[in-house]
């Protein structure tokens, strides 16, 4: 019925339109960033719909179900549905093939998604906005901005090609010759290690327990720990905290632990700011 | 104090509104901090008080199950609250998390539209109606925007002497308190972070990060850019049979057409 009329700059357009941006604006509990996905896919399926009433309605029905996705990965799989509604309008899948492999696509490319950009870039962004940021440096947010912001546009518009060039098969591909943990393997080293680095710069408690008081020289318990190991609180606190998360300790409750033992501490004297 | 009102109601907004123009993470106290210094007038301080409440919530992310409490009602208030009494840094950390918990609560109220709004938007895509799926998408998220922009506004309109008066009557131990407190949270942050992503495998580079801070005094723009070269190197990202595997997996594939 329909040959394949989707043109680069149809893919380009998806990649920046008000459904693909906004993946996150309609979130909500039930289903999710549906009504974006559909938003994001909606003049594609319009234009290889564009004989077949039905068929645009159909298919506009079958991307308001669930989607959830780290929200830079959803152009490639918009990429991807579009290259198989096209298949679909000549007849060559079924519509439960393009929900199926939406599907498959959202759970390993949120992975992916959340430990590249929420894990690595992120967390490198954030760590170097913040040195500059707390000297009172505005060059601090507009660089965390840049830093992350510049690599996740570029991503979604690549992502929007290659998603409906080469698509699943690729990412397959990936993941059979390893290149995928490769990639995710190298992501997560670099988040942790600028964690690492943060937890020694970043926390910034100290023990002021007074160990003792010969004539002018007072030595606390801060000055020694900082002879053994710089940082050795935030390293410390940074191991307690995880360990305690993996006991399924709630979040909240650990926030407000922390804040009744500052109280306490510098009621008596022991912790400072 | 009417027009302050607005425009600290309209950043908390934009923060919102960031999701709406590709997710762009600015509704972190980061971000919004400075705005707000700049319509408060001290644009420095409130740089620093960003990056003190960026830290503060460093854990604040929604990663799985977790829904974090609202930074962006709690980062600009705090940061609005602490630069007009003049109080500064210690007033903005006590200040932000009770009022990001209560701003999430009332949020979670105002979800329970959503599900309402949801089955005009399945109504819509059933009948091939476009407008009426964007207008279901536009609505939830302005819902959002309107009630950071209310809540901020009134907020920040009627309780200024309030708040001030509050935190003239809190002992000055709980501040110190809070400001320990304060620099003790970005570990529970981190902490969150690296349940994401540290294995077994990771681990020792973590501790690289660490050291290279500690002994070296490697500040994070060094440490990044070491951990950039060290995968590089590790992953032999460079080396050139690798991108021609990658090539040749490019090329290979849209002649493989049957899926």
């Amino acid at each position: 019925m329909t040959t394949s009329n989707i043109t680069k700059k149809d893919l380009t357009k998806m990649a920046f339109n008000q459904g693909s941006l906004g993946m996150e604006f309609s979130w909500n509990y039930e289903r999710q960033m549906h009504i974006a996905f559909a938003m994001m896919v909606n003049n594609n399926l319009k234009k290889i719909y564009a004989n077949d009433p039905e068929g645009y309605k159909e298919a506009l029905k079958r991307h308001v179900e669930f989607f959830n996705i780290t929200p830079q990965l959803a152009p490639f799989v918009g990429g991807v549905v579009t290259s198989m509604e096209e298949m679909k309008a000549r007849g060559e899948v079924e519509d439960e093939a393009i929900s199926s492999i939406k599907t498959a696509l959202m759970g390993p490319l949120s992975g992916i998604g959340d430990s590249i950009f929420v894990g690595c870039l992120r967390v490198i962004a954030v760590g170097i906005g913040i040195s500059l940021a707390q000297a009172g440096n505005l060059m601090g947010p507009v660089l965390y901005f840049l830093l992350y912001n510049i690599p996740c546009f570029i991503i979604r518009y690549f992502g929007a090609h290659f998603g409906y060039n080469i698509g699943f098969n690729y990412l397959k591909k990936m993941q059979e010759n390893g290149l995928m943990d490769k990639l995710l393997a190298a992501a997560s080293i670099l988040g942790v290690m600028v964690i690492g680095c943060m937890s020694k710069d970043m926390v910034w408690t100290t023990l002021n327990i007074e160990l003792s008081h010969v004539g002018e020289t007072v030595t606390t318990l801060q000055s020694i720990l900082d002879g053994i190991m710089p940082g050795l609180i935030g390293l410390g606190g940074t191991w307690a905290y995880f360990f305690l998360l993996k006991k399924k300790v709630n979040p909240v409750l650990l926030i407000f632990g922390t804040m009744i033992i500052g109280v306490i501490g510098a009621y008596f004297g022991i912790l400072a700011g | 104090m009417i027009l302050p009102a607005i425009l600290i109601g309209l950043v908390a907004a934009i923060g919102v509104l960031g999701d709406q123009m590709g997710s762009l993470y600015i509704n972190r106290p980061i971000v919004l901090a400075p705005l707000v210094g700049l319509i408060l007038g001290h644009v420095e301080e409130s740089i620093v008080i960003g990056a003190s409440l960026e830290l503060f919530f460093m854990g604040a992310v929604s990663v799985g199950a977790y829904i974090p409490p609202d930074t962006i009602v709690g980062g600009v208030l705090a940061t609005a609250f602490a630069l007009s009494t003049g109080k500064g840094i210690e007033t903005a950390v006590t200040l932000a998390m009770p009022i990001a918990l209560v701003s999430q609560a009332i949020g979670n109220f105002c979800n329970v539209f959503n599900s309402i709004i949801l089955r005009w938007t399945d109504r819509y895509a059933e009948d091939g109606n476009y407008k009426g799926v964007v207008f279901t998408h536009w609505l939830i998220g302005l819902i959002t925007v309107v009630r950071r922009f209310l809540l901020v506004f009134f907020a920040f309109y009627l309780g200024s002497e309030a708040v001030g008066n509050m935190i003239n009557a809190i002992p000055e131990f709980v501040t110190n308190g809070m400001a320990a407190a304060a620099g003790l949270l970005p570990a529970l942050g981190f902490a969150m972070l690296m349940r994401m992503t540290i294995n077994k495998q990771n681990i020792p580079y973590y501790f690289l990060g660490f050291v290279l801070a500690a002994y070296m005094g490697v500040p994070v723009l060094g440490v990044a850019i070491l951990g950039v070269i060290l995968v590089l190197v590790k992953f032999n990202f460079l080396d050139k049979n690798v991108a021609v595997a990658a090539e040749a997996v490019q090329q290979e594939v849209p002649e493989d057409d049957d899926f």
